[in-house]
């Protein structure tokens, strides 16, 4: 469980994150809001990135932010990022160990625990392959598999889905589905993709302006008014 | 996809790490072919002159493969090497005017104390980034520069500096016994140069490499993996300078006589051009850096043509390399050099790695 | 410890020095905001500029025409290397444009060496007829080319800060610097300012390197790592105001000639401005921010 109190994030005259507060309870939790809303702020105040000007973030019992930056991996934070960050000239196998060598846990079981990861993500790819070779929805897998490697606690994911063809975003979705009951962590997904989040999340959470404007049950978040009107007047929201 | 079927396909696919395929096992044949040409064949085909210069090339080989650590496998850029060459020559002059210690002794003392110098040098650096980060390693440089003119060389005289301003007779930085005549001391500084690709090359391929290539791309997703940044990025600096400095204790014995004006603040300039025409990602480009930086010129001026036309030379190729790379200043092979490779391996292998386009950041 | 009258002419001299960093360190500043370049290559430019004057001038030509001349192939070339690589490299972080520079700075290092060979005998000198007249202040000596030197530097300080402030082009420039990319979509022609931007650049290299091969020395590698010293004084600025730049840019030059009666510091001198512009690159560095972009390379 993760409690977010009181969140606030200046950059300059602008306010990112507005008295942001929020309980994120279990399972995977959408986080949607238009551009510009404070997302991917909020989740760089999670990495450790950027420090907040007010507010504390109590992730399962722990102070959040007084861990280092570095040392959250090892905490058990894992993230995927809105341009993918797998690193091209090394292989799927060691994009993944790396996650998992660095967050100190015990290197017997890393072979399995890699190859296991790429599994579940379903990639289908040699994992002795360079990841430039790969195509981007293999890409996009090799992070999730860096993000679900391991013991994580916390799994979030940037807009995993930006730019993928419907095929993938659908075999990433079912992906997803799958993290909490296969890693134990608390999953909070930002996506644009508003079948992506309904499929996968049971709560959302909407920011607009750095502000929680609505939090709850995903049906009712996405057909919640003030939800359409910040998402400025899209008809379609499923 | 999701079924046991393909993890265990992905298993037994996987072979264990580091069985060496076909391509790694031509590459070390070659690499040990051109060492042995290297050590026993070339110094009976050159003249005196061109043992010399590539006594040099050896020494620059070194220096160029610390450079090419950082530029090319981290991304930080250094303008300041050649002052860290400089510092790893004082430091072996130094010992080997004061002290009876065997060579090799030497030249680890000398990489242990310019690594904590360039370690130093490396700490304030790192809470800068590109340009600025550059930009203070050229003056820490500069300043360098400005003090070794006034301390000058270690020539024999006592004190601390070891610089007797008066002598009349400045007695030879010496030589290890065993490689006395000019032939045998280029096949010691191949010797060293060797190990000091090796010991890069174990870095490359372990930990600190990977965390090195996370950084490059993305210093914040490597912070997201959990990497310590600021700890690989120092021991990179660790390591280009350790090298450095093992490298002008070879330089140091080679020259036999080390003035400041050997070092001026251009050729930490020219030694950045030549890295990055020779591909400052590859271990090869720091051979071929070498050879821009020490054994053109030589040619030249055997030939009696002006060492100025290379300089004219390293800024045109600066210009192009940059103006012509895909991405960034570190990841990319000469243009030329990389069509070569592609070609050849098109021959062995079919198909075309492909490059997907990376889309831009949004916003959140 | 030298006593004040010791000082007293380095005062004068370390004015004039700095009046010119501060030349330099305008010029930089403005090109780099309005094109996100850093222009290295600023001392080699001048350099050159000195050395073709001083050939004409051997060789007979009018001595006002030789520094046209200078201070015009400043203006060109680097109006020539903006239009040239100014393109292609535009979407690159600064880094990599700076270090481009550097290759421009060994082109023009290579040529320099290679057509004023340095070997022994004759030095060469610049002389403007300022150098001659001159006046008193107390009792140190000051001649006019220092002060052209302090008043070209004050005066390019002014008409800069109003030039940007108050005109059409100069407006675009501060434009350009927050943000190229929305200028342009303002019907800005944003090629033509970053023109202006590199030609009054080099325009300004070429008289900084006429006067600093009068006041210091000409000679190839002394004017062309001159320009660190603008460099601190622009770094200490934080590459942003020009005021700053100026006082700066004086006091670089005034510390770097006053320490030269002190014995026991005269011969560091010379790193004043590197120890400086390190000072500045530090304090810069304080409020970092991790940058969440990709390199700047």
């Amino acid at each position: 469980m993760i409690e977010v109190t009181d969140l606030t994030v200046r950059f300059g005259g602008v306010t990112s994150l507005d008295g942001m507060s929020l309980t994120f309870e279990q399972g995977t939790c959408g986080l949607i809001g238009p551009n510009g809303a404070g997302k991917t702020t909020f989740f760089n105040v999670l990495s450790g990135f950027v420090r907040p000007a007010a507010g504390t973030v109590r992730a399962f019992g722990e102070d959040l932010l007084s861990i280092v930056h570095f040392r959250r991996a090892r905490w058990g934070v894992r993230r995927t990022f809105q341009t993918e960050q797998s690193i091209e000239e090394l292989s799927v196998f060691d994009n993944v160990a790396m996650i998992h060598e660095h967050s100190r846990l015990a290197g017997g079981s890393r072979r399995g625990d890699v190859l296991g990861a790429i599994s579940f993500v379903g990639l289908d790819a040699d994992p002795d392959a360079r990841v430039r070779t790969l195509g981007a929805g293999q890409r996009r897998l090799v992070e999730v598999a860096r993000a679900v490697v391991g013991r994580p606690k916390l799994v979030l994911l940037d807009e995993p889905a930006a730019g993928l063809p419907d095929e993938e975003t659908e075999h990433l979705s079912e992906v997803i589905r799958r993290i909490p009951e296969h890693t134990g962590a608390l999953t909070i997904l930002v996506d644009h993709d508003m079948s992506l989040v309904s499929a996968c999340c049971e709560t959302t959470a909407v920011l607009d302006f750095g502000k929680l404007i609505a939090s709850g049950p995903t049906a009712e978040v996405l057909r919640d008014e003030r939800v359409i009107r910040a998402y400025l007047g899209t008809a379609e929201v499923l | 996809m999701l079924d046991t079927a393909s993890s265990t396909a992905a298993a037994r696919q996987h072979s264990p790490l580091h069985r060496p395929g076909t391509r790694t096992l031509v590459r070390t044949g070659v690499i040990a072919l051109l060492l042995l040409f290297a050590l026993l064949a070339l110094p009976q085909l050159l003249s005196l002159y061109y043992i010399d210069t590539m006594t040099q090339v050896a020494v620059y080989c070194v220096v160029a493969l610390g450079l090419g650590v950082l530029v090319g496998r981290v991304g930080l850029v250094s303008l300041g090497q050649a002052a860290v060459l400089a510092i790893g020559a004082w430091v072996a002059a130094r010992l080997l005017f004061a002290t009876t210690q065997p060579y090799p002794l030497v030249l680890l003392e000398a990489g242990v104390i310019t690594m904590a110098a360039g370690t130093l040098i490396g700490l304030p650096a790192l809470r800068l980034r590109g340009l600025y980060l550059a930009l203070i390693t050229l003056m820490l440089a500069g300043a360098i520069t400005v003090v070794l003119a006034t301390t000058n060389f270690p020539n024999g005289g006592h004190g601390f500096l070891g610089y007797n301003g008066s002598s009349v007779h400045i007695p030879a930085i010496r030589r290890p016994g065993i490689a006395a005549s000019d032939p045998a001391y280029f096949r010691y500084s191949v010797v060293v140069a060797a190990l000091m690709f090796l010991l890069v090359f174990a870095h490359i391929r372990t930990r600190p490499g990977r965390a090195w290539a996370a950084i490059r791309q993305s210093e914040p997703a490597a912070l997201a993996a959990g990497i310590n940044t600021t700890l690989y990025k120092l021991w990179a600096f660790a390591l280009a300078s350790f090298v450095t400095g093992v490298a002008g204790g070879v330089l140091a014995g080679a020259v036999h006589y080390l003035y400041s004006i050997d070092f001026p603040t251009q050729d930490s300039i020219t030694l950045l051009a030549v890295v990055l025409m020779g591909g400052a990602y590859s271990l090869w480009g720091a051979i071929v850096a070498a050879l821009l930086l020490q054994l053109l010129p030589a040619l030249l001026n055997n030939w009696g043509v002006s060492a100025d036309w290379l300089t004219i030379l390293f800024g045109l190729g600066v210009l192009q390399v940059l103006t012509t790379a895909p991405a960034g200043l570190a990841d990319q092979v000469p243009r030329d050099l990389a069509r070569l490779g592609r070609l050849l391996r098109r021959r062995v292998r079919r198909g075309r790695p492909r490059r997907p386009a990376r889309s831009g950041g949004g916003t959140g | 410890m030298p006593s004040w009258q010791d000082f007293q002419p380095f005062i004068v001299s370390g004015l004039a020095l700095g009046g010119v960093y501060a030349l330099s360190g305008v010029g930089t500043v403005v090109l780099y905001q309005a094109t996100g370049v850093l222009y290295l290559a600023f001392g080699a430019v001048g350099a050159m500029g000195a050395l073709i004057a001083w050939s004409l001038i051997h060789a007979g030509t009018p001595e006002w025409v030789a520094w046209l001349v200078c201070v015009a192939f400043g203006g060109a070339v680097t109006l020539a290397y903006g239009m040239v690589f100014g393109p292609p490299l535009a979407r690159r972080g600064p880094l990599v444009k700076a270090v481009a520079t550097l290759g421009l700075t060994l082109v023009l290092f290579g040529a320099m060496d290679l057509l004023w060979t340095a070997n022994g005998g004759e030095s060469r000198a610049i002389t403007l007829p300022t150098d001659n007249g001159g006046f008193m202040v107390g009792q140190v000596q000051v001649n006019w080319t220092q002060v052209i030197a302090l008043c070209a530097g004050i005066a390019l300080v002014v008409v800069t800060g109003v030039f940007l402030r108050y005109t059409k082009l100069g407006t675009a420039m501060r434009a350009m610097a927050n943000d190229r990319e929305i200028t342009a979509t303002l019907g800005v022609p944003v090629r033509r300012v970053e023109a202006a931007a590199w030609l009054g650049c080099g325009l300004i290299a070429g008289l900084a390197g006429l006067l600093l091969a009068d006041l210091v020395a000409l000679d190839a590698t002394t004017l062309t790592f001159l320009v660190i010293s603008s460099l601190a004084a622009a770094l200490i600025a934080r590459l942003r105001s020009i005021a700053l730049t100026f006082v700066a840019a004086i006091a670089v030059g005034l510390i770097h000639d006053l320490l030269t009666p002190i014995q026991s510091l005269s011969n560091y001198r010379d790193m004043t401005p590197f120890v400086l512009a390190a000072a500045a690159l530090l304090v810069l560095s304080r409020h970092r921010v991790i940058s969440l972009s990709r390199e700047d390379a």
